[in-house]
This record gives C-alpha cells, structure tokens and sequence, in this order.
C-alpha cells in the first residue's frame, strides 16, 4: 500500500509520468487493487469517450466500459508493457465495442425526416465562423442536427471523425488504436471529412422537389 | 463563411488530389512545418481541387466542434468497476472449488458412455452374426440317421413275428 501512495504521489511531468504509470501497473499486476483502480480512475474520462463514440446507444456504454476494465484486470498479468498501457487499454476498448455491436447486431439509426430550412439556417449559422451559435439551446439544437447527420456516414468515417474531432484523440494515437498506418488515418480523416461535407450539402441544401426526384430516380 | 447551396454543390464537383490528401490533412491539424508547408503552399496555389477540399474540411471542423466529448462518469465509476471486478472473481472462485469435481464427473460420465456403446455395438453384432447363420444352420442340417424306435409287442404273436423279421428266432 505504501508502494502504491509514493506512486500516486510522484510529480507529474511527462516523462515522470509515463514511469508513474507504468510503476501502476506493476503493482496492479502484483494484485494491488488500489493502484488498479486509480489506472481506472486515470482512464476512464477516455475509455468512455472511446466507447461512446464508436456505439450509437448511450445507455449501453457504461455496460460496456466496465466490460472493457473488467477484460483489462483480467488479462493484465500478460500485459508486458513493450506498448504504452494506454494503448493496449484503448485496443481492448475497440475490441469490446466491436464484439458487442456484434452481438446486439446493432443497426445504424435511421432519421426519416429531412431537416427544415429553419434547421438548416440554425446549423449554417453555428458553421459560419462569424456568427457562432452563442445561446445553450442553439447549440443543443446544432448538435442534435450533427448526429443526425453523422448517422448518414459509413461507420468508419462516424468513428473516426467521433474520435478525432469529438474525442480527442490524436492521429498517432488513432493508428495505433486502429492498427492503421499514420498515413492512412490521414486519408481515410480527410476523406470522412469530405463525405461529411457531402451530407451537409445534399441532406441540407437540397430542396424538397430535388429530394422527391431522387428517391423515384 | 456562410454556406452558399448553389456555389458549394458547384464546388462539389472537385476533388483533392489523392497523393496530397495526407498533407492537406496535416494542414488542417496545423502540423506542417518547413518545405513540406511551402510544398502544399504551392500546390494550393495552382489546384483548386485541393483548395476547396481544405476549405470543405476546415468547415466540417467547425460542425464537429459542436459535438461535445463524453461526460466523465465521475469519480465513483471507479469503485462501482472495482466491486464487480470482486464480484467477478468470486463467481470464478466458487466455480473453481468445483472444477475438480466437475472434470473427474465429466470424464467418469464419458468413459461409461463409451463403455455402453462398445457394449451396445458388439450384442448388436452377435445379434446380426447370429441372425446371418440361421440360414446356412437351416441348410446344413443332417437328417435324422437314427432309426425309430420300435414299438414294444402287445401280444404274443406280435413277438412271434418280430422274431421272425430280424431272423433272430433261426430255425
């Protein structure tokens, strides 16, 4: 237990703590089950962010994350640290929201109703860089709009966007989650990018004879 | 910027060049430094596919910061994860006592299903040998060489001729 205080109690820069985490989960493996749970603790804000932006149903991410911890104690003795905890820690995450949408066959929302051309003004107006959406409920709404518009992407693109734009992760961070080139996560960002614009354009800006033509065609 | 439906779906039709798309993302994140930005510069300069992509990804940028990240589930997420952990290992401890038990009766429970079908298997074999042979029994059966057994005499005269068929009664 003394073990597990000093290492709580190392200051915090970098480098510092990097060792600090690394000498958490050497204890963690030895069977504390303080230093385990601050691992947790350190974690958790992040794993969330994961989870619920690769699932589509909110209430089903709690569940999972402590799928994801309960895997990681588990197999945390084979753990051998060549990569960083965190790494291997989001690896699992992945794994674990894939495995469940498996599972639960979950399939993509589907929004029947267009927007109307007030909705498309109000998310115009967030866009726009001079006349950003200041009021909680604007804002409330744009993001409403967002996911909706989100669900139009493949679930590739959703993801990557999510976890880069949403939750922060950076691109080193995402190819390594994702066991994908640097590069590639480039592209496939950039192109999600374009396919997101492609939604905002033809979901938005299209008028409503252009829509009626579209489906007949 | 304010979006402008009929010159964005014009715009539409252009696209980033493929060998550039990693650079204009790096652009974007702000991430280019020295003569890999004066490149892209350069590029940006003469096409106007990947100039209006950059400028397509910088407003999708904008859309996305709408979105806000995950809540933190708070700081007693960690204990709620710690007590089912614990729960956990104890569903596996209470397993674990039995497992000897269950793999010993596991093993007992197939040898004995192995013993009745050798068992099964070799009466039904028997069974159909036995049924196969009747046949060739039936056909290979040796008459009867033993003569019938002769009837004792009632009488008197009935000895008188019996000794007369044998000619044990030689005059």
């Amino acid at each position: 237990m003394a073990a597990t205080a000093s290492a709580l109690s190392l200051p915090v820069s970098r480098r510092e703590k990097g060792e600090e985490e690394r000498q958490l989960v050497r204890l963690a493996q030895s069977g504390e089950e303080a230093a385990f749970e601050e691992l947790i603790r350190r974690h958790q804000q992040r794993v969330f962010g994961l989870v619920s932006g690769i699932l589509r149903r909110r209430e089903d991410v709690e569940d999972v994350v402590q799928q994801v911890f309960l895997k990681v104690f588990v197999s945390l003795k084979r753990f051998d640290q060549r990569a960083a905890f965190s790494t291997w820690l989001y690896k699992i995450s992945v794994n674990e929201c894939w495995d469940y949408l498996r599972k639960k066959k979950v399939r993509p929302l589907v929004y029947e109703a267009d927007l109307s051309e007030e909705q498309v003004s109000r998310l115009d107006g967030v866009v726009s860089a001079d006349q950003p959406a200041t009021s909680s409920s604007d804002r409330a709404e744009a993001r409403d709009l967002l996911e909706r518009m989100m669900e139009k992407l493949p679930e590739q693109d959703r993801e990557l966007l999510v976890l880069k734009e949403v939750e922060g992760f950076s691109v080193q961070e995402l190819a390594e989650i994702l066991d994908l080139n640097v590069n590639t996560v480039k592209v496939r960002l950039f192109r999600a990018r374009a396919r997101l614009m492609d939604v905002y354009r033809r979901r938005l800006h299209s008028k409503p004879e252009q829509q009626t033509e579209g489906k007949e065609g | 910027m304010s979006m402008n439906s009929e010159n964005r779906n014009a715009e539409s039709s252009y696209v980033a060049c493929p060998r550039y798309e990693a650079a204009l993302e790096d652009q974007l994140q702000g991430t280019l430094r020295g003569p890999e930005a004066a490149m892209i510069a350069d590029h940006l300069a003469t096409c106007v596919g990947c100039r209006v992509a950059l400028e397509d990804a910088a407003v999708s940028a904008r859309l996305l910061a709408i979105a806000e990240p995950a809540t933190d589930p708070g700081a007693g997420f960690s204990r709620i994860v710690m007590a089912r952990i614990r729960q956990e290992l104890q569903i596996n401890e209470g397993k674990s006592i039995w497992r000897p038990f269950v793999a010993v009766a596991w093993r007992f429970a197939a040898t004995a299903a192995f013993a009745l079908v050798l068992l099964v298997s070799f009466d039904l074999g028997r069974h159909s040998q036995w049924v196969a042979d009747q046949p060739i029994v039936a056909e290979n059966r040796i008459p009867e060489i033993a003569p019938d057994r002769p009837s004792l005499p009632a009488s008197r005269d009935d000895v008188i001729l019996m000794m007369a068929d044998t000619s044990h009664g030689k005059q």
